[in-house]
């Protein structure tokens, strides 16, 4: 199965998923127009690359900077998936990176984390760039 | 009309409104509202959790005008502009210590009751009964004729410091224009 790679854009993040480490890296900014469009193939490769039975050790790092009400929803799909594959039993970390003084980001992660039990849900916070 | 821009500019600055924006609205021009409105706000030193959320408010209701205007500017191949494009109104502004997000469109009188039931749930919810009610929302499929995940609003109520003040003018037999206002 191929990577997926997407570059970011002003509005839309930056993708970037590795079928052979199962480190998978969604970072940037999400307001777009049309949110569902932009995520089609991120869904897409998710649902394919969760039939791979192998015991995976699966990490996916968010590090959103904003996303708007439409982006939620569907990071809520993307969590499901995970969740369902760590019913199957797979080994699956979401890590939720967060700026430290950004109490928004932080809210969501708690609120998105009291919805799953498989999947590790872990809040980081990111120190605060100086100067 | 170029004689009385001076009073207009005025009449805005003393109701605080520092930005101010009237016409076809499209992503990439949010976009670009949306960092000088980041710029200025990080000039005055406002927070950075304030600073998200006013562009968060400005987002959410720039794009309900893109997705739900019912003045519109149809599409037009020959400039290989596919999209229609959206009018409305936002504007932005500053009173005894808050931010606030102004933003108005022309909507069809069918659709103002429904609106108003739903504008007028959400003032009447707590804070945690927003909360409550999001979590929810967002497990359901959107309702018919959304077009995105029908969050918007309720996110928009959470994020405010209260209630979304919100205004309906009849127009015509047709159209009214919806206005509201949020507090961050």
């Amino acid at each position: 199965m191929d990577n997926l790679i997407i570059e970011a854009t002003r509005y839309t993040p930056a993708i970037y998923f590795d079928f052979k480490t199962d480190e998978l890296y969604i970072k940037g900014e999400s307001y777009a127009e049309n949110v569902m469009e932009f995520y089609a193939p991120v869904i897409s490769w998710i649902e394919e690359y969760m039939e791979y039975k192998h015991d995976r050790y699966i990490v996916l790092n968010l590090e959103l900077f904003y996303f708007n009400s439409s982006s939620s929803k569907i990071l809520l799909d993307i969590f499901d998936l995970f969740e369902t594959a760590a019913v199957e039993g797979k080994n699956i970390t979401i890590n939720w990176i967060y700026d430290q003084d950004d109490d928004t980001a932080y809210e969501f992660g708690e609120e998105f984390k009291e919805d799953f039990n498989l999947v590790f849900f872990r809040l980081i916070q990111k120190e605060k760039k100086s100067g | 009309m170029v004689g009385n821009l001076y009073d207009f500019k005025k009449d805005l600055d003393q109701k605080g409104v520092f930005f101010c924006f009237s016409g076809p609205l499209s992503q990439d021009l949010l976009v670009e509202i949306g960092s000088t409105l980041k710029q200025k706000m990080h000039l005055e030193e406002a927070s950075n959790s304030t600073v998200i959320r006013v562009f968060s408010m400005v987002v959410e209701k720039a794009q309900n005008i893109i997705h739900y205007s019912a003045e519109k500017l149809p599409p037009d191949k020959s400039v290989a502009r596919e999209a229609e494009m959206s009018l409305g109104i936002i504007a932005v502004g500053y009173d005894s210590g808050h931010y606030f997000v102004l933003c108005g469109n022309m909507m069809k009188n069918s659709q103002v009751e429904h609106l108003r039931k739903k504008l007028t749930g959400l003032a009447g919810m707590t804070k945690d009964e927003l909360k409550k009610h999001y979590r929810k929302q967002r497990r359901k499929d959107p309702e018919q004729g959304s077009k995105g995940a029908g969050l918007g609003l309720i996110e928009m109520a959470k994020k405010a410091s209260r209630p979304i003040e919100f205004d309906f003018k009849k127009v015509d037999g047709n159209y009214s224009f919806f206005s509201s206002r949020t507090f961050i």
